[in-house]
């Protein structure tokens, strides 16, 4: 906090002029300035060798019928404070104009024209003004999350065609894939351009099974949208909705029980371990390596069958309420858990020697879809995509939730990028994830598992939270409407800032190696196209 | 070599090492038995996600792990529409994703069968009436089968498929 505070001191002195407003929200420093010096302040923050702001988040709210403006609110994550930095400023009335931050912030693209697409507000000098989530279908100025568009507008059909980037020349074709796979995987469409074999280009489209969950959101009541943030990405079930029932536990100032906050901590890891062991497996897989995909899929199942036997889901649903956890497990049950991972731990290291004494296994992992730091930082990845590019960021060190404050984990951290880069990550992380468990066990204290929730938070305040779930930061921003509504709810799953990296990371690869590197990712679209 | 036999050994079979099926939640029509005769001994699937939260894609790929190994009933999972014998679709009918849908729909050859897994599929679930979504999968293509559940557990849909095709049940531990 001392560190940040200096960060702040810095800016002060520095772009002291275009700064209107300084107050804290949550502990974190909300700096409101003029719409005009968004980019040089953005920019500022971003470069600073002192400060290196990597934009976390970037969204806008509609005030109406409150007030008559828009928000927009740049979430910045200062790497060499490990804090965060909010900048907020207004667009008044009916201007709908603000100066993009992207020629100078990478990672603000998509978030920009996202946007645009939801709310119809033009980010000026923006260098792609294509639509995202909209697409190119759906009518001229539908933008969903105005306050005057209604949630259950039926959408008429309108004629358009979507301008990928093409790359013209002699040899040089087009390979379109999707939006339907031929694995069961969710729906998305990628557009490689080639030249034989290696990829020159690669254009991710998606946004086909977008479902209107933040409009969703808004219809809903604070304490009873969490089965809505469950089925965000229904493999980050607990990711989600922690993340919900965390925002809106700082909204209306509940203390969540101890042993509720390890019972968090304990899911969460469930999570991490039956995706990570799932993960390992369709590795290997997709380098037609079928057996440790056989083993994998046992192990992860035994965990699945875990989780169904401890709380009636095989996906953990229903464990997180506002105020705590529906679910007290006894000793028996935890001593259960414990049991269970002690007999995969060893099971699943004899597997991993397996993998690490296969040379040719090896050979397609080494060297393939090399993600850089350099590009890792410029589209600010994270979670285990940008722990595999040294991007040393883990919100359960850095940022303490739930109980990982009593729990401290280490962090797995390589730096190569590469496709065994972030194979090795999950591996290490599932060994991390059992200690955890056996420390939550040893250490989880007795007492209460919910603060029922009492009263309503005033209209127009506002909190965030942040999970690491499995696949990186979860973030969530919850705003109080009227009687205890759901004014604005933004849901950034990891997937959304990873999917632009990983059209980096394949360049230079082979066609073949693309559902290897995309396995290496392993992004959801559901939580990307929400 | 030897590690992988020994690791193979002492594994054992895991097959069938699951919760048993519970009674199936609604009868399967005439109708759908009769249209599925023809696949009776093997039925060849695709899957085709039209707005799902992920869960039931899960499911279906817990369905070809050794536990459940759906193969053993001669189900298989087919990379193109054109090579199967019955869609399962999963999720509510988003408007991005409904020609796709339907595309994939006609490229499906006859005699087929639809199967709808998930609530969300059937009834939109939690999604029903938003901006996105242009309703159930009934409402775009006739559906055979209904698996309900969010997400339906692998054991359900695999006793869904034994049921509709009159076949020996999946028996559990």
């Amino acid at each position: 906090m001392a560190k940040v505070v200096a960060g702040v001191e810095q800016l002060k002195s520095a772009c002291g002029d275009s700064i209107v407003e300084l107050s804290p929200v949550q502990g974190t420093p909300r700096i409101r300035i003029q719409k005009e010096n968004v980019p040089v302040v953005a920019h500022y923050l971003h470069t600073h060798p002192s400060l290196r702001g990597a934009l976390s988040l970037l969204w806008a709210v509609d005030h109406r019928p409150r007030e008559a403006r828009y928000e927009l609110c740049y979430l910045f994550t200062l790497a060499e404070h490990k804090d965060w930095l909010l900048l907020c400023t207004d667009l008044q009335d009916d201007d709908r104009l603000f100066r993009s931050i992207t020629p100078h912030i990478h990672a603000a693209k998509w978030y920009e024209r996202e946007i645009r697409d939801m709310f119809g507000l033009i980010p000026v000098g923006h260098p792609d003004m294509r639509r995202l989530v909209r697409h190119e279908h759906w009518p001229k100025g539908s933008h969903p999350l105005k306050k005057d568009f209604r949630w259950d507008t039926v959408l008429q059909r309108a004629q358009g065609e979507y301008a990928f980037r093409q790359i013209e020349g002699e040899g040089v074709f087009e390979v379109p894939v999707g939006p339907i796979h031929a694995g069961i995987i969710e729906p998305g469409h990628f557009r490689f351009s080639v030249a034989g074999e290696p990829i020159m280009q690669l254009e991710v489209r998606h946004f086909w099974k977008h479902r209107g969950v933040e409009k969703l959101f808004e219809q809903q009541r604070l304490r009873e949208a969490v089965p809505l943030s469950e089925r965000v990405s229904g493999d980050t079930t607990v990711g989600h909705s922690l993340a919900y029932c965390q925002a809106v536990e700082t909204l209306m100032q509940i203390d969540v029980p101890r042993r509720a906050r390890y019972l968090r901590s304990l899911f969460l890891e469930l999570e991490r371990l039956y995706n990570h062991l799932g993960d390992v497996g369709a590795i290997c897989n997709d380098t037609a390596y079928a057996l440790p995909h056989a083993h994998c899929g046992r192990l992860k199942e035994r965990i699945m069958q875990l989780n169904d036997r401890l709380t009636g889901s095989r996906f953990l649903r229903g464990v997180n309420l506002v105020g705590g956890v529906g679910i007290d497990l006894t000793q028996e049950q935890l001593t259960e858990v414990v049991t269970e991972l002690d007999s995969i731990e060893p099971d699943f290291t004899e597997l991993e020697k397996i993998l690490f004494a296969n040379a040719s296994l090896t050979d397609r992992l080494e060297t393939t879809g090399i993600l850089t730091e350099r590009t890792a930082w410029d589209h600010a990845a994270m979670g285990v995509v940008g722990r595999a590019s040294a991007i040393d960021r883990d919100l359960r060190r850095d940022h303490p939730f739930a109980a990982y404050d009593e729990l401290s984990p280490k962090v797995a951290l390589y730096r190569y990028g590469d496709v065994r880069s972030r194979m090795r990550v999950r591996l290490d992380e599932i060994h991390e994830s059992i200690r955890l468990i056996r420390d939550i066990k040893r250490q989880i204290p007795q007492g209460p598992v919910l603060t029922p929730p009492t009263g309503v938070p005033a209209p127009g305040t506002w909190a965030f939270s942040a999970v690491e779930g499995w696949r990186g930061e979860i973030l969530y921003v919850v705003m109080a409407g009227e009687a205890g509504q759901v004014h604005r709810c933004k849901v950034r799953d990891p997937s959304f800032v990873n999917w632009p990296a990983i059209q980096w990371a394949v360049i230079g690869n082979i066609v073949p190696d693309f559902p290897l590197i995309n396995k290496s990712f392993n992004l959801s679209y559901a939580g990307n196209d929400l | 070599m030897f590690r992988i036999i020994k690791k193979s050994l002492r594994t054992g079979v895991v097959t069938g090492r699951h919760p048993k099926a519970e009674p199936s939640k609604g009868p399967v029509s005439p109708e759908a038995t009769e249209k599925t005769k023809p696949f009776r001994r093997s039925l060849t699937i695709r899957e085709v996600d039209t707005g799902s939260c992920n869960a039931c894609e899960m499911e279906m790929n817990a369905l070809a792990n050794p536990v459940y190994d759906v193969e053993r009933f001669g189900v298989h999972i087919a990379a193109s529409p054109r090579h199967a014998d019955a869609l399962v679709v999963t999720g509510p009918v988003t408007v991005n994703m409904e020609r796709a849908l339907k595309d994939v729909y006609k490229q499906t050859p006859d005699p087929k069968i639809v199967i709808a897994l998930g609530d969300c599929a059937i009834n939109c679930g939690m999604f029903k009436g938003s901006y996105a979504v242009t309703g159930p999968v009934d409402r775009h293509i006739p559906v055979d089968v209904r698996i309900h559940g969010c997400p339906p557990r692998p054991i359900e849909i695999l006793k869904a498929l034994a049921d509709i095709r009159e076949k020996q049940q999946p028996s559990g531990k």
